[in-house]
C-alpha cells in the first residue's frame, strides 16, 4: 500500500473522528447547534478527502471527469455548513454575505451538473502521471478549463470575505481569542486551499488537488477552540457548582445566625398574597410548619391592641417605600403575648406598584420585660425619679416625681430640667450638669448644699438628689433619684425641739432636787439685806447716827441685792425654755458659773471640788444653759457617789483642756466614788436608767443628746485608781480655731 | 476671852455679808455681839463661863452646825444655840431640837423673832446660870453641917419625929432638938418647908 494511500485514508478518518466527538458533543448539548453543523463539515471533508484520493488514483481521463464532477458535492457541503458555523459560533459575518457565498455555491453545483464533464473542465484530453517521493506517481489532468468555474472560484472569494468580515467584526466586539483563532484560521486555510484549486484548474501548476489537508487543518482549528470553550464551560459548570455550594453555605450560615439571633426571615408576595417565613419565624408566630399563610393569617396573630397601628405602617411602608418598623405584640395560643419588633424593605416592579416585601421578626419579649420592669422599678421608687438625656431633657418620669413637682407627666416629658430648678439657681445648673456629664458616676448631688425644687406652683420643695448615669443605646441618661425633704427637715425641727424640751424637764428636774441648795443661794442674800435693813431702822429709832455705819449697811444691802438678783438671774437662764443658744462660750466660765450655782449642795455633802482650768482655751459655739446642764448633771453625780465615802475622801476634781490642737476642748469630772460598772458604762446614758433612789435617770441621757447636738462626744471611763471620770469634748469651729492658732502663735513668741 | 460683864450673843457663819448684818442688828437692839467665821473660830475662843447664847449657821464648811452643837454638849457646855439656816429641812430641825437647840430659824429671819428668839435664850442661860449658882450655895451650906447633923437633915427630910430619929440614932430627943435647930440656922432656912425644897433642889433625899 503506498502511503499516499495512508495518509490520505488518515485525513479521512481524522475528519471522520472528529464528527464523531462533535456529534456526541452535540447529542448532550442539542440547543448548541454549531457542534452538529461542525460535525456535518467534518463528515463533508472525509468526502472530499476521499474523492481527492480517488482523482489521484484515476487511470482515464474519462474516470477523473466523473470524479471530479461528483467531489463538487462535498466541496458544497464544506462550504455551506463552514458559513452556517460562522455565523453560528462567531455570531458575525453579513448576512447577505453569507446567502450570497451559499446562493454563489449552490448555483456552481448545479451548472457542474449541467456542464460536460463538468464545472472546471470542458474536456480532459489526457492524464498526466507526475511522479511524487518515494517512486510513487499520481494523476493531473491535462484539459481545457471551463470559464463558468469562475462562478464556483467567485463563490470562494466572498467566502474569504464573509471569513474576513465576521473575524473582523468578532474582534471589535471584542471577542479577540476566538476572532484570532477561528476566523485566522479560516482565512489562512481556505486562502491555501483555495489557491491551490484555482493554479490547479487554471493548469498553472501540475499537482493533484489538495484541498482535504488544509480543510482539516480548518477543522482542526475550529475544533481546538470549540474544545477551548468546552474547557472553559467545564470550568464555569465547576465554579458554578463550587458558588452554589458557597451560596447555599451562605444561606445556611444566614439562617443558623438568624436562628441564633431569634430572628425570622420572612417575605411577602404582595400580588399573590403569600407569606414565606423561615420555620424559627414560624415559631416566632405560633404558626404550625406548613399552614399557609398570608396578609389575613398575620392580622389575626397580632394584639388587637398593636393591630391597627402595625397595619399602618405597612401601608405606609407599601406607599412610600419608606422602610417598616414596628414593634408589637403577638397573641400566642396559650400564655403571655410575645413582644416581637419587625423590620421589613418593599421591592417595587417598573410600574411603581410594591412586588414584595422582604423582612426579619425578632423576639423582643426579654427586652420589653427589662424595659416594662426598669419602668415599674422606677415607678415604684419611694423617691421621685427623673431620667435626663445629655441635652437635659426629661425622658422619664414617676408618680412620685409627679406628685413632689405638681406636674403632669406629660407636660414634663422633653422639657428641659431647669424647668424644675428654682431660677436663682438656674443660671448655674446647665454648668453643673455638663460637668457632671464629663465625670458621670453615681454621687448625691450638691453635697454641702442645700437644694431646692421649684413646683410648678411656684413653690419650692427642700429636696435631696441623687444622681446614676446609665449608658444606654440612645447615650448616656441620667436617673436622678429626688427625695422631698421637707418632712425629714420638720421632722429635725421637731426633733430639735423636743430635744429642747427635754433638756428643759430635764432642768426643771435637777432643779428641784437642788431646790434646797437654790434656796439656800437666795436666802443668804436676802437675808443679809433684811437683817441689814431691819439694824439700819433700830438705829434710827435709838437715834444712832453713825453714818459711816449706815453707809456701810447701804451699801451691803445694795451688793446683796446684786447677789440675789444674779442668783435670781441664773435661775431663769437655768429654767428658760426655747430655741437651743448658739453663742459663743468660754467653757471655763461654765465651770464658774456652775460651782456658784451648786456651792451650797456641794457643801452640804462635804465634797472639795479642786479645779485645774487651762488658760487660753479657745472660745467653742454653742448654749452656755445647756452645756451648764450637763456639768451640773456630771458634778451632782460625781458627789452622789461619794456619798458613802469618808468626808475625808469626797474630792471631785474639774478640768477643762485643750485638744486635738486646739480644735476641740475637753472638760472632766473626776470623783473619787465606786466607779461605773463595766457592763453599764454605755447603759448609764439611756434614758431611764438610774443607779440611785431618787431620779428618773434621764440626767445622762439628757447630757449626751446635748453633747451630741453640739457635735461633741460624751463619755464615762474608770479611774486606774477609784472613781470615774466623765468627759466631754466640744469641737471649736474652724474660723474661731484659726483666731486660736494665731492668738496661741503670739503667745508663743 | 474674859468673861464679859452682861451676856454676849455668838454668831458663827461662813457668809460674811449675812454675819455682818446679823451682828449689826443684834448690836443695835442693844446686844454685845461676838462673831466668827467658822467653828473652829469660835471653839478656838470659847470660854464656857460666858454667859449669852450662840448664833449658829447650820451649812458650813468643815465644821457644820449640827457638829459644833455635838462638840459643845461634849464639853458640858449648856450655851443656848438657836439655829440659823437659809434653807432647813425637816430632819435636821428635829435633830436639832433634839440636842437641845432653842430655836431654828430661817433666814430671811424677822428682826423680832431673831431678837425674841435671842432673849429667850439669853433669859434661858440667865435661868440657867442662876440656878447653878442656887445650887451651889446649897451645896456650900450642906457642906458646913457635921456628919450627926447631915444624918439628922436626911430624917427630917424623910418626914420622921426628932423621937423616931433619937431612937434611931440611939440618941435622946433632947440632942436631936439641938442638931435640928443647928441644921436650920446653918442652912439658913425656917421652916420644915423651906428645908425640903432646898434638898430636893440638889437632889438630896431623904432616909
Amino acid at each position: 500500500m503506498s502511503w499516499i494511500i495512508i495518509l490520505w485514508s488518515m485525513n479521512a478518518a481524522a475528519c471522520l473522528t472528529l464528527a464523531g466527538i462533535y456529534l456526541l458533543v452535540w447529542c448532550r448539548q442539542r440547543t448548541d447547534w454549531a457542534y452538529f453543523v461542525l460535525s456535518c463539515s467534518a463528515v463533508a471533508g472525509a468526502a472530499l478527502t476521499a474523492f481527492e484520493l480517488a482523482l489521484l488514483e484515476a487511470q482515464s481521463a474519462e474516470d477523473y471527469a466523473v470524479i471530479l464532477r461528483w467531489a463538487q458535492l462535498p466541496v458544497w457541503a464544506v462550504v455551506v455548513s463552514v458559513v452556517i458555523f460562522v455565523r453560528l459560533y462567531l455570531r458575525a459575518g453579513r448576512l447577505w454575505l453569507a446567502w450570497s457565498v451559499c446562493g454563489m455555491r449552490t448555483l456552481a453545483l448545479i451548472l457542474n451538473f449541467v456542464f460536460t464533464p463538468n464545472l472546471s473542465y470542458r474536456q480532459i484530453t489526457r492524464l498526466k502521471q507526475v511522479p511524487w517521493w518515494g517512486g510513487q506517481s499520481v494523476s493531473v489532468p491535462v484539459g481545457v478549463t471551463n470559464p463558468w468555474i469562475l462562478v464556483a472560484q467567485l463563490s470562494l472569494v466572498l467566502l474569504i470575505i464573509f471569513f474576513v468580515d465576521a473575524t473582523v467584526t468578532a474582534w471589535r466586539r471584542g471577542d479577540r481569542q476566538r476572532a484570532l483563532v477561528v476566523g485566522g484560521a479560516l482565512i489562512f486555510f481556505s486562502a491555501i486551499a483555495i489557491g491551490q484549486v484555482v493554479l490547479v484548474v487554471w493548469g498553472i501548476i501540475q499537482v493533484p488537488f489538495l484541498a482535504c489537508f488544509s480543510y482539516l487543518g480548518l477543522i482542526a482549528a475550529m475544533g481546538y477552540e470549540l474544545s477551548i470553550d468546552m474547557l472553559h464551560r467545564a470550568k464555569l459548570a465547576r465554579e458554578l457548582a463550587a458558588s452554589e455550594a458557597d451560596l447555599q453555605e451562605t444561606r445556611e450560615r444566614m439562617e443558623l445566625a438568624a436562628n441564633a439571633a431569634d430572628l425570622g426571615m420572612w417575605m411577602w408576595d404582595v400580588a399573590r398574597d403569600d407569606i414565606w417565613i423561615t420555620d424559627k419565624g414560624r415559631m416566632l408566630f405560633g404558626w404550625g410548619a406548613s399552614e399557609k399563610l398570608d396578609l389575613d393569617r398575620f392580622k389575626n396573630v397580632l394584639h388587637p391592641e398593636d393591630r391597627e397601628r402595625v397595619l399602618e405602617a405597612i401601608e405606609n411602608t407599601l406607599r412610600t417605600g419608606a422602610e417598616y418598623a414596628a414593634e408589637y405584640r403577638v397573641m400566642l395560643p396559650e400564655g403571655q403575648p410575645r413582644w416581637v419588633a419587625g423590620w421589613g424593605q418593599v421591592e417595587f416592579d417598573r410600574d411603581g406598584h410594591p412586588v414584595r416585601m422582604r423582612g426579619a421578626a425578632l423576639d423582643i419579649t426579654k427586652r420589653k420585660q427589662a424595659e416594662e420592669q426598669f419602668r415599674l422599678v422606677v415607678e415604684a421608687a419611694p423617691s421621685a425619679m427623673i431620667m435626663v438625656n445629655t441635652d437635659g431633657c426629661i425622658t422619664l418620669v414617676n408618680t412620685q416625681a409627679e406628685a413632689v413637682f405638681g406636674y403632669d407627666r406629660q407636660e414634663l416629658i422633653g422639657r428641659c430640667i431647669e424647668t424644675l430648678v428654682p431660677e436663682r439657681f438656674r443660671c448655674h445648673h446647665a454648668e453643673y450638669r455638663n460637668g457632671y456629664l464629663g465625670n458621670a458616676r453615681a454621687r448625691p448631688m450638691g453635697a454641702e448644699r442645700e437644694l431646692f425644687g421649684l413646683r410648678k406652683d411656684g413653690t419650692e420643695v427642700p429636696i435631696e438628689i441623687g444622681l446614676n448615669p446609665i449608658q444606654t443605646a440612645e447615650g448616656l441618661l441620667v436617673l436622678a433619684s429626688i427625695t422631698d425633704i421637707s418632712e425629714r427637715k420638720q421632722a429635725e425641727l421637731e426633733a430639735a425641739r423636743q430635744r429642747s424640751e427635754l433638756a428643759h424637764l430635764s432642768r426643771v428636774t435637777t432643779l428641784g432636787e437642788l431646790s434646797g441648795s437654790l434656796a439656800h443661794e437666795l436666802n443668804l442674800p436676802l437675808g443679809a439685806i433684811l437683817s441689814n435693813a431691819q439694824a439700819a431702822q433700830r438705829m434710827l429709832a435709838n437715834g444712832e447716827t453713825d453714818l459711816a455705819e449706815l453707809r456701810e449697811i447701804l451699801n451691803e444691802i445694795v451688793s446683796e441685792d446684786k447677789h440675789a438678783g444674779e442668783v435670781i438671774r441664773r435661775l431663769r437662764l437655768w429654767l428658760q425654755k426655747g430655741e437651743v443658744q448658739q453663742h459663743s462660750v468660754h467653757i471655763n466660765k461654765v465651770v464658774r458659773d456652775v460651782l456658784k450655782l451648786i456651792r451650797t449642795d456641794l457643801i452640804s455633802q462635804n465634797v472639795i471640788v479642786n479645779i485645774q482650768l487651762a488658760r487660753n482655751l479657745p472660745v467653742i459655739t454653742g448654749d452656755a444653759v445647756q452645756l451648764q446642764q450637763v456639768l451640773v448633771n456630771l458634778v451632782v453625780n460625781a458627789s452622789d457617789a461619794m456619798a458613802d465615802c469618808d468626808i475625808a475622801e469626797r474630792r471631785l476634781l474639774i478640768c477643762t483642756k485643750a485638744k486635738d490642737c486646739g480644735a476641740a476642748v475637753i472638760v472632766s469630772v473626776t470623783d473619787m466614788g465606786g466607779g461605773v460598772p463595766e457592763e453599764k458604762k454605755e447603759q448609764i446614758f439611756e434614758p431611764f436608767f438610774t443607779t440611785k433612789d431618787k431620779g428618773m435617770g434621764l440626767g445622762l441621757s439628757v447630757c449626751r443628746r446635748i453633747i451630741d447636738a453640739h457635735h461633741g462626744k460624751l463619755w464615762a471611763i474608770n479611774n486606774a485608781d477609784r472613781g470615774a471620770t466623765f468627759h466631754f469634748t466640744l469641737p471649736v469651729n474652724l474660723s474661731q480655731k484659726d483666731g486660736l492658732i494665731a492668738r496661741s502663735q503670739i503667745v508663743d513668741e | 476671852m474674859t468673861a464679859p460683864p452682861g451676856p454676849t450673843v455668838f454668831v458663827v457663819d461662813d457668809y460674811a455679808p449675812g454675819r455682818r448684818s446679823i451682828s449689826r442688828l443684834l448690836r443695835a437692839a442693844g446686844f454685845v455681839v461676838a462673831a466668827f467665821a467658822s467653828a473652829q473660830d469660835f471653839l478656838v475662843q470659847y470660854d464656857p463661863a460666858a454667859c449669852g447664847c450662840l448664833l449658829l449657821d447650820l451649812a458650813m464648811p468643815d465644821v457644820s452646825g449640827l457638829e459644833l452643837q455635838t462638840i459643845l454638849a461634849d464639853k458640858g457646855s449648856f450655851l443656848p444655840i438657836i439655829f440659823l439656816t437659809a434653807h432647813g429641812d425637816v430632819s435636821t430641825s428635829v435633830r436639832a431640837m433634839k440636842h437641845g437647840a432653842v430655836d431654828f430659824l430661817t433666814k430671811p429671819v424677822n428682826d423680832e423673832d431673831l431678837l425674841t428668839a435671842v432673849r429667850v435664850a439669853i433669859e434661858k442661860d440667865r435661868a440657867l446660870r442662876r440656878e447653878q449658882a442656887e445650887l451651889f450655895e446649897i451645896r456650900e451650906r450642906l457642906a458646913t453641917l457635921t456628919p450627926r447633923e447631915r444624918e439628922v437633915l436626911e430624917y427630917v427630910v424623910a418626914g420622921k419625929l426628932n423621937k423616931q430619929i433619937a431612937s434611931d440614932l440611939g440618941t435622946v430627943e433632947q440632942t436631936v432638938k439641938v442638931h435640928r435647930a443647928h441644921v436650920m440656922q446653918k442652912m439658913k432656912v425656917h421652916s420644915l418647908a423651906e428645908l425640903v425644897r432646898l434638898t430636893q433642889r440638889c437632889g438630896m433625899s431623904g432616909r
